[in-house]
């Protein structure tokens, strides 16, 4: 082969290679990230008064905003259970019927590494137990006696499949109102269930990674 | 055991006036070799606490004394029962020894040291570095014995009172008798603590009030040159009352022992020893309301009986030759318990101590424990010493430790009802999890149901200890001790199975191993006939293996602040255990003035920082953990004689008057205190 022709072998190449690249199907839409702070979730009873019941506070990630629907919804929050839009109720008092197709699993690593969810890891809610653990040291947080203190266990990003098949990643930052540097035990007694936390979004349906 | 031939050692008429001499190079000590040992010839690493120290720093009770020492700090547990650190194990590693047998009445693992008296004690003995070669479990840390003053000849008698802030008053009496065979000492103690309340505000004392009462009689009879008879008996008694919010309680303390030694010379080369001790430790507490309406009560009552026999063979110069069979006998009643464990426990140990030559002293050992509730374990122990010159001497020792699991680790069978996990002993968890299972309470097991098929392990450890000592003069003299103790099986919590309230279920398992290493120097300079000076210092790293392999693996995260984001931390993030500090110093400084029978001491002691739980949530203690800052106490006491028999002390605790109302419970501030002492 001459040389001229050798160069112009690799300058088409690069030219398709560009070409292909530019017209890539339909336009994505951005992966939306955010922070919730004082998303509230009471509960009534627990802690030796009575069974745990009241209405749990859902969270719709596609507006990023609390809800009320009774099917519009990915997870929810009553006290330090979440539950996931997605599988069967583990029986509680209050507890949402689940309408969607929602999972989760929690992965470790800060919330930047998470970059992608692993659909073989998801688990949904059941009667014997929700996909995030209740618990000290089981799935969130750390509950800390000395103190009456829940902590949020840095390094756990809670990784969702939303009702409709999309993914989400969660890190929460605060149990306590307006993510105190200091829980005194005034703030944890009486400032406690409210969540911040933050959250990224991939509204594609089938693609992964947020 | 050798208590015996102390006494005939100390029947040299008493010095009157107490000397400040801690530690004298002639000193004798028992507990190394449970034979007398002079102190400064052992191979292993001790301190002793002589009864001219504590009468001149007035100190009342054994935690006092123990926290001015090198490398030990008094830490207090949940209950506010304090306990002793050594080496940075904590005091369930510690044995604790009066006249060579233990104190039990460990409810939740800690040996409250505020119960011993200090009135009639005439020196404290601290050996570190593992010692299950000759004493059997719980010796992983070290051993502590407390020797108490054996009648002398004569008649003698004193009344001592201190009164001081916080309502703490102490009356104690001793006397003691002794004519040709026969002799006898009686000590009584009672001790009142006012109690104290730092924070003020929340409903619960820092410190309850309670008071107590110590009744120590000893007898003591010579059959004939080569019989000895030793009975020494104890009694303790405390009562407190407790108060949490508006409740109202009590909780009682009887502890009771006897203690029995036969000595009997039987040749030129043999000497036998027969020992019998018994000891129950019954607690007892319980609350109610104002109404009068119960809201918990919970029982302890633990018996030990112990049958020793021993054998002592000289017939070598320069060696010693120590044989030892017995068995502990132990019973225990409590509450949440599944069954009444009693336990038999054999044991055998030998042990030879003697010279290679004209420097090189060598001490083997090994101790042999059969228990049929656990592995039996094998302690073996070796330490040598070699004399370079008469200034410089090199040490080291390397001994196997063990601590049996408690009764709770095996019995155990409590559920709390406020928040609602269950904890199973590891002994009677497979047929309660089946009960529990049964009842419909579980929703998933998580360990495999064979696990408990086997025995638990006593946790254990490797007790390295290499030193040098540097003695240029009687005036001066220096010790430098490097450790290493690697404790293996430690026994925790881990979940068993998840309950369907959505608690857990945990039992006991071996599953952590802990690293504590670090170094410690003392050091001593009699500057004057009247003035002595001395400091120390422990550096110490004491790591979580488990811990230190998640941080390496980059599993473990933290926060700056409660609304960032999570980052990985690496292995020097890891600050080690928990209540650890890593620098501990104190500083000692003793004046005696002979024409006017007056004697002065300032006592320091310092802690650097030190976590107390985990504060950012990952479960571990990090370097963004929030840390308790370290701090320093200060102590000051003035003693004169007046007249011949009329001796009165003044002096502060706590000069400076630290307080951390938040962290410290068991600091209440500065106490000023005046003493009386008279001869009789």
């Amino acid at each position: 082969m001459k040389i001229e022709n050798f160069f112009l072998a690799v300058l088409s190449i690069l030219v398709f290679t560009a070409c292909d690249s530019d017209n890539d199907g339909p336009v994505l839409d951005e992966v939306a990230s955010d922070t919730v702070a004082n998303l509230f979730a009471p509960q009534s009873g627990g802690q030796d008064q009575g069974p745990i019941s009241g209405e749990f506070t859902k969270f719709d990630f596609a507006t990023g905003l609390e809800t009320t629907s009774a099917t519009d919804w990915d997870i929810a929050f009553r006290g330090t259970a979440i539950i996931i839009n997605g599988g069967a109720s583990l029986g509680t008092i209050d507890e949402p019927e689940r309408t969607g197709n929602g999972a989760a699993y929690i992965a470790t690593g800060t919330f930047v590494s998470v970059t992608e969810a692993d659909d073989s890891l998801f688990v949904q809610d059941s009667g014997s137990g929700y996909a995030i653990p209740v618990g000290s040291g089981n799935g969130w947080y750390t509950y800390e006696f000395m103190t009456n203190t829940i902590e949020p266990i840095p390094g756990r990003v809670l990784v969702i499949r939303t009702r409709d098949n999309r993914y989400a990643k969660i890190e929460i930052l605060s149990y306590y109102k307006d993510a105190p540097e200091q829980i005194t035990p005034e703030i944890a007694a009486d400032d406690l269930r409210y969540y911040t936390f933050n959250y990224a979004y991939q509204p594609n349906e089938g693609v992964a990674q947020f | 055991m050798g208590q015996v031939l102390a006494i005939q050692a100390q029947e040299k008429p008493q010095d009157s006036i107490p000397t400040i001499i801690m530690e004298a190079l002639d000193e004798v000590v028992l507990t190394a070799t449970r034979t007398e040992r002079q102190l400064s010839s052992l191979p292993l690493p001790v301190q002793i606490i002589k009864n001219e120290t504590i009468r001149s720093t007035n100190a009342l009770r054994l935690s006092e004394v123990l926290n001015e020492q090198t490398g030990l700090i008094t830490i207090p547990d949940f209950g506010g029962v304090e306990g002793i650190q050594m080496q940075g194990l904590d005091s369930q590693y510690t044995l604790i020894l009066v006249n060579g047998v233990p104190l039990i009445g460990r409810s939740a693992g800690t040996l409250d040291l505020n119960r011993i008296a200090l009135g009639n004690v005439k020196q404290i003995e601290i050996v570190k570095g593992a010692s299950s070669s000759l004493y059997g479990s719980d010796a992983l840390g070290g051993v502590i014995n407390i020797i108490t003053e054996s009648p002398r000849e004569g008649i003698q008698g004193s009344i001592t009172h201190r009164s001081s802030t916080f309502d703490i008053h102490d009356t104690n009496f001793l006397i003691d008798y002794k004519k040709k065979r026969f002799g006898m000492s009686l000590f009584v103690d009672r001790y009142e603590n006012g109690g104290y309340d730092l924070t003020g505000e929340n409903g619960l004392n820092s410190l309850d009030p309670y008071s107590n009462v110590t009744i120590n009689p000893t007898i003591t009879y010579e059959f004939g040159e080569n019989t000895k008879l030793n009975i020494t008996g104890r009694i303790f008694s405390q009562k407190q009352d407790l108060s949490i919010f508006e409740n109202q309680g009590e909780a009682n303390i009887t502890d009771w022992n006897s203690h029995l030694r036969l000595t009997q010379v039987l040749n030129s080369k043999w000497e036998g020893l027969l020992e019998g001790y018994i000891s129950r430790y019954k607690a007892d507490e319980f609350l109610e309301t104002t109404n009068g309406d119960p809201v918990g009560a919970s029982d302890f009552d633990q018996l030990l009986a112990r049958p020793e026999l021993r054998l002592i063979y000289k017939g070598v110069e320069k060696w010693t030759w120590i044989n030892g069979i017995g068995m502990n006998h132990e019973k225990l009643e409590r509450s949440d318990f599944s069954e009444t464990p009693i336990f038999n426990s054999p044991y055998v140990y030998s042990q030879l101590d003697g010279y290679l030559g004209q420097k090189l002293n060598v001490i083997f050992g090994a101790r042999f424990d059969a228990h049929n509730s656990y592995r039996s374990q094998f302690s073996p122990k070796l330490a040598l010493r070699y004399d370079i010159n008469q200034t410089y001497a090199i040490k080291g020792s390397v001994g196997y430790g063990f601590k049996a699991p408690d009764f709770r680790q095996l019995y155990f069978n409590f559920s709390n009802s406020s928040v609602g996990y269950t904890v199973l002993g590891f002994n009677a968890a497979a047929d309660e999890l089946e009960e529990l299972s049964d009842q419909g309470q579980i929703a998933n097991i998580v360990v495999q149901p064979d696990v408990f098929d086997d025995d638990l392990s006593p946790e254990n450890s490797l007790g390295i200890n290499l030193g040098m000592s540097f003695t240029p003069s009687r005036e001066i003299s220096a010790k430098l001790n490097l450790f290493h103790n690697t404790i293996e099986d430690l026994i925790d919590t881990r979940v068993i199975a998840n309950k369907t309230n959505g608690q857990n279920v945990f039992s006991y398992f071996n599953v952590d191993e802990v690293i504590t290493q670090g170094l410690e120097v003392e050091s001593r300079w009699q500057v004057s006939e009247s003035i002595q000076v001395s400091g120390g210092y422990q550096l110490l790293v004491a790591k979580d293996q488990q811990a230190l392999d998640a941080f390496k693996k980059g599993e473990v995260f933290a926060r700056e602040t409660p609304t960032s984001s999570a980052f990985q931390l690496e292995e020097q993030d890891y600050f080690g255990l928990y209540n650890r500090s890593r620098h501990m110093a104190n500083f000692k400084l003793f004046y005696k003035n002979t024409a006017w029978k007056a004697n002065a001491n300032i006592r320091g002691t310092f802690r650097s920082k030190f976590g107390l739980i985990d504060t950012n949530g990952n479960n571990y203690l990090d370097r963004f953990d929030t840390f308790i800052g370290g701090y320093s106490i200060w102590d000051i006491a003035i003693n004169k004689s007046i007249a011949k028999n009329f001796e009165f002390g003044l002096g502060v605790d706590n000069l400076l008057d630290f307080t951390d109302p938040q962290n410290i419970s068991a600091i209440p501030g500065r106490i000023i205190y005046g003493k009386i002492n008279l001869k009789i």
